[in-house]
């Protein structure tokens, strides 16, 4: 009879316990509660869809860093990761390395320094490579409205272009570049 | 007597079961309303979730999660002391939960609706904070329409603003308001459809629907791409004849920040107007202005075929081995032999061989050669295999005319400062010089590259992706019309076996002789 009721009392913990821990243990939605959050921003990343007919977004949330350059990397580097969606592509090449970014004030370009990957490890086409640029330079402007112009670098040097359709050498304008 | 504890224990759990499975229908049931979200800046549509969080007002609460997102805000959350940060613009908006206080910087403002906590972990603001606070502060236009529950972000840059139409006795007059001369296309493949592409335009296509009819017009529709925008007039059977341009194109050109207008003109045709008369399947007439667009054009004779890539630049290799440059090259052989024998016209190589030339030197060729046309082939790629279909490309100039004029002012001035010692190298001024080049040329272009589409379309049997204007670098130069083709995906299995079987390249040659042919009959030239 006692061990019942012993029983009975573990019984009535164990449910008590799942009542009590099993909605809040539940990842019901934004993490937000779980932690003191670090300041976080909410940025776009625009992406080719997997036909290659049209640009995508993702929403992504990265630690909101003090450096600028350092926010970029941030962001590109969610370019980088690719789409959570398997309707969308990313137009980057595999094993593609945003090494270095320099933020040139005065004439307000971004300079991008990629690995070799980038150009390496394109599979080219006029599409192909239409989208690598213009999936960079509308993050980019997506996100940080300050930039009037980027210049891409393969390894530190200016390249003629990635896959032999489009020019990059020279600072390519975000706003008229097409 | 000794069941008993038991069956308390029983009871407890089923219970406990009941209320575990009662919470989430009852969080779904609060989530059945959404916000519309339309951005300027490229982003999809989307639906966000809203709640009604209070019983005694009708107030909808959107999670401050989805709020950040959809302003790109960055968010701080402390609930050590209950306070959330979001920095929007230049702003910073502070919220306490349970409170009506939002502390915009350091100003603290009013709003009606406390933010709330929901159980799920989310913070709740009201949709009043979106019109009353944010709104109004922010530089980016932000308008909320409560009764469609539709929010719209910022205003995007139109550049094709307004449309009017006009009868009169001769016809119908659509006239169309642009901020600048952009290049269009007009044509009539569908029967009693114009369709309208404007490259570069954009617009807004809820003030171009035109639902009722006036005149020769049954209505209008129009359609925002990604990069170009579209206009469909469903034109009166008894329309034959049409023309479209810009009014005073000259006259215009002189103020360049005036507003130009873009006509399409419908002419009051001899076919009566009988209803029920069937004239399904009658092409309209594109009236063609002898002086202007044609008159810069030679007759063709000599044409310029650019395989694309060579030697060391492979290009595109399928996943199989096969190289881009090898079917480039071969198509491209194919393409001179069958032009020479069926057009009688003359053809420049940029190669012949798999060779490395570089793209400078292939326009270069072509200009050399005083080619009429410059056609250059290639097979296109992507990131996966889902990609599909041909497309053909030409020119968008990387500089506007104005640019243009400002770099050859410069160019004189440097040339008077530098007499007797012209400068070989040039600089930054040729190259702004030849990016203008081809710019003479992009009305025949689009043409020309709209005409290998059509029959492209009509033979291939593959996905038509169409015409697109990008600034691709082998075109700059060019002092003719030139198109590159892309004539399928070699990244996808399908279409790699396609670009291998003579069949398909009989077929793409063929209908890029078509096109040609086309071109010719549209600019005869001067003889």
């Amino acid at each position: 009879m006692k061990r019942l009721i012993v029983i009975a009392l573990v019984a009535l913990a164990v449910v008590l316990a799942a009542v009590y821990l099993v909605p809040r243990l539940r990842p019901t939605g934004p993490a937000e509660v779980q932690k003191v959050s670090e300041e976080m921003r909410a940025v776009t990343i625009f992406f080719g869809n997997k036909g290659a007919d049209g640009f995508v977004s993702e929403t992504r949330e990265v630690p909101a860093t003090q450096g600028f350059e350092d926010q970029v990397k941030l962001v590109l580097a969610e370019l980088i990761k690719g789409a959570h969606d398997t309707d969308k592509a990313a137009a980057i090449p595999d094993s593609t390395q945003l090494v270095q970014v320099f933020w040139v004030e005065d004439t307000q370009t971004l300079v991008l320094d990629f690995n070799k990957a980038f150009t390496a490890n394109h599979p080219g086409g006029s599409t192909g490579e239409y989208y690598t640029i213009a999936n960079v330079i509308k993050t980019v402007s997506a996100n940080f409205p300050q930039v009037a112009r980027v210049q891409f670098l393969v390894e530190g040097n200016q390249i003629e272009s990635i896959a032999g359709h489009y020019a990059i050498d020279k600072p390519i304008d975000v706003k008229k570049w097409r | 007597m000794t069941v008993r504890p038991s069956t308390f224990a029983l009871m407890l759990l089923v219970s406990a079961a009941a209320l575990a499975c009662a919470a989430p229908a009852a969080r779904a049931a609060a989530a059945e309303k959404s916000l519309g979200v339309v951005y300027a800046d490229g982003r999809q549509t989307e639906d966000v979730p809203l709640a009604k969080l209070d019983k005694e007002s009708d107030e909808l609460f959107v999670s401050a999660y989805d709020l950040a997102r959809v302003f790109k805000a960055t968010k701080f959350w402390n609930p050590g002391n209950r306070k959330l940060v979001l920095r929007i613009g230049n702003h910073r908006y502070m919220f306490t939960l349970d409170t009506r206080v939002v502390v915009v910087d350091e100003t603290p403002v009013l709003i009606r609706m406390n933010v709330r906590y929901r159980d799920d972990g989310s913070v709740m603001i009201p949709l009043e904070f979106i019109e009353g606070v944010l709104a109004p502060r922010s530089i980016e236009k932000i308008v909320l329409d409560r009764n469609r529950l539709l929010l719209s972000i910022g205003s995007p840059e139109y550049n094709v603003t307004a449309i009017e139409i006009v009868d009169d006795k001769d016809g119908t007059r659509a006239e169309l308001t642009l901020t600048d001369e952009l290049l269009y296309h007009i044509d009539s493949d569908t029967p009693g459809i114009l369709r309208l592409k404007i490259y570069g335009g954009r617009l807004n296509p809820l003030r171009f629907t035109v639902p009722v009819g006036k005149g020769l017009l049954n209505r209008v529709r129009a359609e925002q791409m990604d990069q170009d925008a579209y206009l469909f007039f469903d034109v009166k059977r008894g329309v034959q004849r049409y023309r479209v341009d810009f009014e005073g194109a000259g006259a215009a050109a002189a103020g360049a920040k005036a507003p130009k207008k873009l006509v399409l003109f419908l002419e009051r045709g001899a076919l009566p107007e009988i209803p029920g008369a069937d004239f399904a399947g009658k092409k309209m007439v594109e009236m063609l202005d002898e002086g202007a667009r044609r008159k810069i054009v030679a007759p063709v004779r000599t044409i310029a075929i650019d395989p694309g890539h060579g030697g060391s630049d492979i290009g595109r290799m399928s996943p199989s081995g096969v190289k881009e440059k090898d079917v480039n090259l071969a198509i491209a052989l194919m393409l001179r032999d069958r032009l020479m024998e069926e057009l009688g016209v003359s053809v420049v190589m940029t190669r012949t061989d798999d060779v490395l030339i570089p793209l400078d030197e292939r326009v270069e060729k072509a200009n050399t050669a005083g080619a009429q046309l410059f056609i250059s082939i290639h097979c296109n790629g992507w990131f996966t295999s889902d990609a599909e279909g041909f497309e053909v490309f030409f020119l968008a100039p990387a500089r506007t005319e104005e640019e243009a004029q400002l770099g050859r002012e410069e160019n004189a001035s440097v040339a008077y400062e530098k007499q007797g010692a012209p400068d070989e190298s040039g600089g930054d001024i040729d190259f702004i010089l030849w990016d203008m080049v081809q710019n003479a040329y992009l009305n025949e272009s689009s043409d020309l590259a709209e005409m290998v589409q059509r029959e492209l379309n009509t033979s291939l049997g593959i996905r038509n992706r169409g015409v697109k204007q990008t600034g691709l670098r082998v075109l700059k130069g060019l002092k003719m019309p030139g198109v590159l083709i892309e004539t399928a995906f070699l990244s996808n299995p399908k279409e790699e076996k396609l670009l291998l079987s003579t069949e398909f390249r009989e077929r793409l040659v063929e209908s890029t002789i078509e096109a040609v042919r086309a071109f010719q009959s549209r600019y005869p030239g001067k003889q």
